[in-house]
């Protein structure tokens, strides 16, 4: 008997013997009258064995209302407790019945059967208001099922327990679980179509048109003075996931019109995505490959036809002629010298406690006749630090190799940093040499980005940068770019560029070029 | 004949005292567990783990790691969120998709009370005296109050826009609504039970004529206004906006928008009152704010479909849910300091901190598995069949009380 049903015996109790003694003891005018005494007295002399009697029916009356009221589970345990004392009588349901009390009986506290009319009213009630859920939400109610993996035994002649037991062995197997799971029509369709797209190829598409015009400020007149040019480019990406933790993707890109480079004398790409131009108005696979994570997802590894660059030398302020600078000197280190995508394979390790290494290497000249003619090898280390109680900031070093010049091994080594100084201001740096025909070049920039609300509407990012390539041989080359974009959707940036090129001429001269411009990129 | 009849109103009026008594001791809500079917004695000493799809709530020994008991709540019920009251009487729950809130009595375990809500109540919080219960109802844009003294709804109160988490002030004047479906914090008076205001967190941009469906489309406001440690402000996030908001609770007013990573969750505190960290499902990142310069002095990548952030051992826990990782970051150096493979193709969804800090526990659902991760030592233990489809626990006393 649990501390419930001792309540309620208890109430039951009480209610009769406090309606007993209310009888037994009259109102002061019923007092005096000696018939009422009269009538009183022996029904309360006679009361001991009915009294129990009565006490005996109404707990089992009460606990048949209790039971029929609960719900199957408290059912079953009020059954068990409570088991019927030979052939217990039917609740009068003319009767109208003392309210339903709330326990472990009957913890909804469910109005009982009556036709008592409060208590059909209460019904009533509660009804609708199940009514009015189920309107509302408009639910599934069968039950779900999903598999799952499970641990069985079995044994040589292939009788299976979920148990260890002798001779049997465990094994692993699968097997439909069903569960009383109610959803709504609205997550059942979002499962259908996020459960479709999983097992899909997801296809992306980045483009960008980029206007500019040149105009030479410095130096003997040149081809580039007061020209536009324009750039349109369609990168059309296509992912998919083949296997665990394993993607292919593919980027295949077009691009058409003018590029400033055609007539500006200058030593490096004025528009990044020059650099991907391989033909005019053709159609060429720039990227494709298989990236599969090993060792717990730490090693990443991508083989295929890759862009090395997508890998190292990142930063975060200086990376992406698709929405930061324009000017390829501030895209990539021109100490990389990698000029073109190729076939390789690229390992990224990243424990995930701030340290990361990465090697790779590449075919680096397409026209190359085998890799161990044009083998680019590249290897970089990692950091990211908060020095001197900064924010975040990524430190990196890189090393790499070089035999498609056809004149041995080429060197090139270089830097790679960006720094939150606060939050929306990020400062960057880049250095890095390489071997040249006559000694070395050195490449130098810098610079500054502001996000994070720093701009005219909150997702404006803006910046201005430095570059300085003291090739061994002239010219040398001075640039400096800004850039204002507006993000004009999530998916639509607009971009202003001003750029300004000085090369240093061999014979001393100068030339200047004033290159403003502007860029409009999508992606979806 | 006097005698008797005196002797008969005495005994009358004897009787009739002691059954009014007996009746309304038997009104009384929750009876005093009489020992033999206490099953926690001590109700900091368990783990209660909210069981959505085996409909129950699931009680673990945080000694033995033990199951010492089950409450059944009824089919189709689909707890979300449980939480003991500071009193430690009752242990309750909002069943979703019942619309009701079920009321545990912490040391029997046993259903006591049904109550039905409004629709798909979700989130919920106690005030400070443990007197009420206040349960959310996201579709029904509500919140239900409950009296825990007589175990009855006595209102609810309308006007939300899909009401998330409730959080009381120390005192219990007032209580702080993040409404998922908007931009504001609702200011409850616990007094009167009544929406006393709306805070908005930040200015709404128009909407642009070329995105109509930036800010027209789905909704994601805020999700919690999160105390400082003093209880002097609250943090609000907001995920469309991608800032959080500080609220001055003394004068119910924003003080300052900190702009953080893109599409934050929510935020979480550190115990020791320094950080907080928003969890940027946007652009997988975390940003740590420092609060006393109410400034975000990281932001450090961390995984996809994050859904809780935990403190012990002067870590920052970071839940992410589908690649099956804790990411793990060290509070000090605020650098990331590795991260926990919990298993591959599984879902992790939230944790609590035991009140030492030392040990967390992650319900890690598609596996009917909690997780407990030694702080310190980042060891892992698994206690299994807990429960079908464990979407949360709870410790009380514990500061990482929270659900997704």
């Amino acid at each position: 008997m649990n501390v419930s049903d001792i309540k309620m015996r208890l109430l039951a109790c009480c209610v009769y013997v406090a309606a007993v003694g209310m009888l037994a003891f009259p109102s002061s005018a019923a007092a005096q009258s000696g018939a009422a005494t009269a009538t009183q007295t022996p029904a309360v002399q006679e009361s001991t064995p009915q009294l129990m009697e009565r006490i005996r029916e109404l707990e089992r009356e009460l606990a048949q209302l209790s039971a029929a009221a609960a719900p199957p589970v408290a059912q079953a345990a009020a059954q068990q407790q409570n088991p019927p004392a030979g052939g217990a009588q039917q609740a009068p349901m003319q009767m109208p019945m003392p309210p339903a009390t709330t326990g472990p009986l009957n913890p909804e506290n469910t109005p009982p059967d009556s036709t008592d009319p409060q208590a059909l009213l209460d019904r009533i009630k509660l009804l609708e208001q199940r009514l009015r859920d189920l309107e509302s939400s408009a639910v599934l109610s069968e039950p779900e099922t999903r598999v799952r993996k499970v641990d069985v035994y079995v044994d040589p002649d292939g009788n299976q327990f979920d148990q260890p037991t002798q001779g049997a062995k465990k094994t692993t197997t699968y097997q439909r679980e069903r569960v009383f799971r109610r959803q709504t029509i609205n997550e059942k369709i979002e499962e259908a179509l996020a459960d479709a797209a999983e097992h899909n190829v997801t296809v992306g598409v980045d483009a960008g048109v980029v206007a500019q015009y040149a105009h030479r400020t410095k130096g003997e007149p040149t081809p580039a003075d007061g020209h536009f040019y324009e750039l349109v480019s369609a990168d059309i990406f296509f992912t998919a996931g083949i296997a665990q933790h394993t993607l292919f993707f593919a980027d295949i890109v077009g691009l058409s019109g003018p590029n400033p480079e055609g007539e500006m004398l200058v030593r490096t790409l004025v528009n990044g995505y020059s650099a991907r131009l391989v033909n005019q108005n053709d159609i060429s696979l720039r990227e494709a490959w298989l990236r599969t994570e090993l060792f717990g997802q730490r090693l990443a590894v991508t083989a295929g036809r890759l862009d090395l660059t997508n890998y190292f030398d990142h930063n975060i302020v200086a990376n992406d002629e698709t929405t930061q600078f324009l000017s390829d000197a501030l895209v990539n280190n021109p100490a990389l010298g990698l000029s073109e995508n190729g076939v390789g394979l690229s390992l990224v390790y990243d424990a995930k406690n701030g340290f990361n290494f990465k090697a790779g290497f590449q075919q680096s000249n397409s026209s190359a006749t085998s890799l161990s003619d044009s083998i680019f090898s590249l290897a970089e280390i990692g950091y990211l630090a908060r020095p001197f109680g900064l924010s975040e900031g990524n430190y990196r070093a890189w090393y790499r190799v070089d035999n498609s010049g056809g004149s041995g091994y080429a060197i090139g080594y270089g830097a790679s940093i960006d720094q939150k100084i606060r939050q929306g201001v990020t400062l960057f740096g880049r250095y890095g040499a390489s071997d040249a025909e006559v000694k070395r070049d050195h490449f130098y920039s810098g610079g500054v980005q502001f996000d994070n609300g720093l701009g005219i509407f909150p997702s404006d990012v803006w910046g201005v940068a430095y570059g300085q390539n003291d090739f061994s041989v002239r010219p040398k080359e001075r640039l400096v770019e800004g850039y204002y974009r507006f993000s004009l959707t999530e998916r639509l940036n607009l971009s202003f560029h001003a750029s300004y090129f000085l090369e240093l001429l061999e014979g001393g001269g100068n030339l200047g070029y004033f290159v403003p411009g502007v860029r409009l990129q999508a992606s979806f | 004949m006097f005698k008797a009849k005196r002797i008969v109103r005495i005994s009358g009026l004897v009787m009739t005292v002691l059954g009014i008594g007996a009746v309304l001791v038997g009104a009384l809500p929750a009876p005093v567990s009489l020992g033999q079917n206490i099953k926690v004695q001590d109700p900091t000493s368990v783990v209660m783990i909210v069981n959505r799809d085996s409909n129950d709530i699931s009680f673990l020994d945080i000694k033995t790691k033990k199951i010492v008991g089950r409450t059944f709540l009824g089919n189709n019920v689909n707890p979300h969120m449980v939480m003991m009251s500071p009193d430690g009487r009752y242990v309750v729950t909002g069943g979703t998709r019942a619309n009701k809130a079920y009321i545990i009595d912490s040391r029997t375990l046993e259903l006591v009370k049904v109550i039905p809500t409004d629709i798909a109540p979700e989130h919920l919080a106690f005030s400070p005296d443990s007197r009420w219960y206040y349960q959310g109802n996201p579709d029904g844009d509500s919140v239900s109050v409950i009296d825990m003294q007589s175990l009855t709804k006595i209102k609810t109160i309308p006007g939300f826009a899909e009401p998330l988490n409730i959080t009381f002030t120390a005192d219990g004047s007032k209580a702080y609504v993040g409404n998922y479906g908007a931009h504001w914090v609702g200011v409850i008076d616990v007094r009167r039970h009544e929406l006393l205001k709306k805070i908005q967190i930040a200015d709404v941009p128009g909407v642009a004529k070329l995105d109509p469906d930036r800010y027209l489309g789905e909704i994601k406001g805020i999700n919690i206004a999160a105390p400082s440690l003093d209880g002097r402000f609250l943090y609000a996030a907001d995920s469309d906006l991608g800032v959080v908001g500080v609220i001055d609770t003394r004068t119910d007013k924003v003080v300052k928008v900190i702009r953080v990573g893109k599409d934050p969750w929510r935020i979480y505190m550190n115990h020791d009152g320094k950080y907080a960290i928003t969890a940027n499902n946007g652009d997988e990142t975390i940003s740590i704010i420092d609060l006393r310069k109410n400034e975000v002095v990281a932001t450090l990548e961390a995984g996809p479909d994050m859904t809780g952030i935990n403190f012990a051992g002067g870590k920052a826990f970071v839940i992410s849910s589908s690649s099956g990782f804790v990411y793990v970051y060290n509070m000090s150096s605020l650098r990331p300091a590795g991260r926990i493979k919990l298993g591959t193709n599984i879902q992790l969804e939230t944790a609590t901190t035991d009140a030492a800090d030392e040990k967390l526990y992650l319900a890690q659902s598609t596996t009917n598995e909690v997780v407990i991760i030694d702080a310190k030592t980042e060891a892992i233990e698994r206690i299994g069949n807990v429960g079908v489809y464990p979407w949360g626990t709870h410790i009380m006393d514990s500061k990482d009380n929270y659900c997704h």
